[in-house]
């Protein structure tokens, strides 16, 4: 009897030896409060892809004498601003989640009383500007480009250029869409007067998929260029398709959309040719982004969605501020975060600025290039930037 | 607005308003034998989208075979979901509008872990554009439109000139009168299922090498149907052509006059205005 039980209490420290690791590694969840399905769901899926694959790459890290792995919490949001103050709110009291992506702009004006109430760790993926990120909202970092830092760097220089003297704008008929063509607007009446006209603006709901009858009216303005902003892959192919199809053999210009370079090529065909576009690389910068759009074709048996990038490098950063801060406070890692640079970003060094233009270093600063299809290929558009401080 | 410019919207509005009508159709048919509103509509005209893609581009099976494999598929999958869900849940409203939704939602969510994000494309099957008075057509619209015209005018046919047609309008009309004459009315309500998923199934085909594709696609064309089955009236063939053909001049004629987003608007103040004056609809009956 005794040897049995020497044998049963044996068993049971080699069981304990083994289970005390895994008792010790607790969940860090991260939260995706991000299009899940409709119209915009291929961002949400990208930010998931992007936490997912930054997740393997941090395996557990530690906080005091705790071990933490990133979990993924998916949150659908469907880009609607109701959906998305459900989500937080189940996030933040049911879930006790404190870090997450809350993707768009438009979603943002409702939940801002709930992420400064609970100090919500906001990992921005938006473009509209300082209407998210400025000094009430300490806990938002936007880890993508805005509209106005990419306006402001590229739109002037690239007009005079390309010999634009005519713009129309073409975007969704949500916050972003509207924010953005007001954006351009006051840059093209303000920095180029008397150079360059906007000659129109035509909006569409989020999904729309024949542009024939908005373009027809902006083509009877004879734009040089058409800005496509604020627009997912799929939709500034059909348009350049469209617009091709009706006889615009203008530029389209697309600065804040995620755009994936295979795909558009592969739906307009030659019409998009002269698509240009700021966030897309025609070489891989870093070996980093090579090696993530590999290890995303392989794990997902398709190209990287234009949000993986992004969302890879912000889990990656937010993490190094967790552990450099020691803390899961929201607050602290803010603080050590405003001041930290990130040498792990797919397109390469990252840092945080735009202090004059927002008040706060909430916006992330990376190089970000323009690029321009011809022959069916993006090449690099040598531009002068200007800075955005 | 130029004389140039209206021709070409009426041109496009004409030419979209038949690829909405294909579509559309399906809805219309299903709705006036079992009247029931196939919310799952939607995703079969994206399942025959992504089936042009997966057979044709990916399979490299030619097109004339995929088309008929995916009318085959949208044939059986019409035949089976009348028989597991629309046949015991005949009569009840309610749960058949909740069953359709669910059926709709789970084919989405299923078909964005299948297909995945990224949009898809299938290659122009007739590129180039025709030209005539200044007024341009891409090919490749004008087929699909010319194809789905054929469709609508068989479907006439095959609804007014044969004995299972007369069946169908005999059950519209008065199901227990039809059943009584001796009209099998389990069997022809399953064959208008059918047939409504494969006027969805291939209107999705016909638009695949027009527009990009992506899981998400049959919301937006389940929101035109009902717009325009509700314009023309819930179970009129003619109706429907009608207010497919209105709907599409009024987006794009409404587009270049008002902005696209005000004939946005004008499709929805149309549609409220018939549901006022004619709650029938245009062709509809009372």
């Amino acid at each position: 009897m005794s040897k049995v039980k020497g044998i049963l209490f044996a068993a049971g420290l080699a069981l304990a030896s083994l289970a005390a690791p895994v008792a010790a590694q607790k969940a860090f969840p991260i939260a995706n409060l991000s299009p899940l399905s409709g119209p915009a769901a291929a961002f949400g899926i990208g930010v998931n892809r992007g936490i997912e694959l930054a997740a393997e790459d941090i395996g557990t890290f530690s906080i005091g004498a705790d071990r933490f792995k990133v979990e993924l919490r998916q949150y659908d949001t469907v880009l609607d601003p109701a959906k998305t103050v459900a989500a937080l709110n189940r996030a933040v009291l049911n879930d006790s989640v404190r870090y997450g992506f809350i993707l768009g702009a438009g979603v943002h004006a409702p939940i801002l009383p709930i992420i400064r109430q609970n100090g919500f760790f906001d990992i921005f993926m938006g473009a509209a500007g300082r209407t998210v990120t400025n000094p009430d909202n300490p806990t938002v970092f936007r880890f993508m480009s805005s509209s106005d830092q990419l306006y402001h760097t590229f739109t002037a220089a690239l007009y005079q250029k390309l010999n634009v003297k005519r713009v129309a704008f073409l975007g969704p008929n949500d916050d972003l869409g509207r924010s953005d063509a007001r954006t351009l607007r006051e840059i093209v009446s303000s920095q180029m007067k008397g150079q360059v006209e906007f000659v129109g603006e035509e909006f569409f709901p989020r999904g729309e998929k024949d542009f024939q009858p908005a373009l027809l009216r902006i083509l009877a303005q004879k734009p040089d260029a058409i800005d496509t902003d604020a627009s997912p892959t799929g939709t500034i192919a059909l348009i350049a398709k469209q617009a091709r199809e009706l006889g615009y053999q203008g530029y389209f210009f697309s600065s804040t959309a995620v755009l994936e370079a295979k795909p558009i090529v592969d739906i307009a065909g030659k019409g998009a040719d002269n698509i240009i576009a700021y966030r897309v690389w025609a070489k891989p910068p870093t070996p980093l982004y090579q090696e993530i759009a590999e290890r995303h074709q392989k794990k997902y048996n398709e190209a990287a969605l234009g949000t993986v990038w992004e969302s890879y490098a912000a889990t990656r950063w937010v993490v190094e501020a967790i552990q450099k801060a020691g803390t899961f406070d929201t607050k602290k890692v803010a603080a050590v975060l405003e001041g930290m640079t990130f040498d792990k970003h797919p397109f390469g060094p990252a840092s945080w600025g735009a202090e004059k233009a927002y008040g706060i270093r909430r916006q992330i600063q990376t190089p970000i290039p323009a690029s321009i299809i011809r022959n069916g290929q993006w090449e690099t558009l040598d531009v002068r930037q200007s800075t955005f401080e | 607005m130029t004389a140039q410019l209206l021709l070409q919207g009426l041109a496009i509005g004409v030419v979209n308003g038949i690829l909405y009508v294909l579509t559309a159709l399906g809805l219309t048919l299903i709705y006036g034998i079992l009247h029931i509103v196939n919310f799952a509509h939607g995703e079969v005209f994206m399942l025959g989208a992504m089936g042009v893609y997966y057979l044709y581009v990916i399979g490299k099976i030619p097109l004339v075979v995929a088309l008929a494999l995916i009318v085959l598929l949208a044939m059986v999958s019409g035949l089976l979901v009348e028989r597991a869900f629309f046949r015991r849940l005949r009569g009840q409203w309610l749960q058949l509008v909740v069953a359709s939704v669910g059926i709709s939602l789970i084919v989405q969510s299923l078909s964005w872990i299948v297909f995945g994000a990224q949009e898809k494309h299938v290659p122009s099957i007739l590129p180039g554009v025709v030209e005539w008075a200044g007024v341009r057509m891409p090919r490749e619209r004008l087929l699909a439109a010319a194809v789905s015209l054929l469709l609508v005018a068989g479907l006439y046919w095959f609804v007014q000139r044969t004995r299972t047609g007369l069946a169908m309008r005999a059950i519209e009309e008065d199901e227990e009168t039809a059943r009584m004459l001796g009209v099998d009315a389990d069997r022809v309500a399953a064959l208008a299922v059918g047939l409504g998923f494969v006027l969805a199934a291939l209107g999705g085909a016909f638009v695949a090498p027009i527009y990009s594709l992506n899981p998400g696609m049959g919301l937006e064309a389940i929101i035109m149907c009902f717009i325009i089955v509700i314009i023309g009236g819930l179970g009129s063939i003619t109706g429907t052509l009608l207010a497919g053909l209105l709907i599409g001049v009024l987006q794009s004629v409404g587009a270049i006059a008002l902005g696209s987003e005000a004939a946005q608007v004008l499709v929805f103040v149309a549609m409220i205005a018939v549901l006022v004056l004619r709650p029938a609809g245009l062709l509809g009956k009372a």
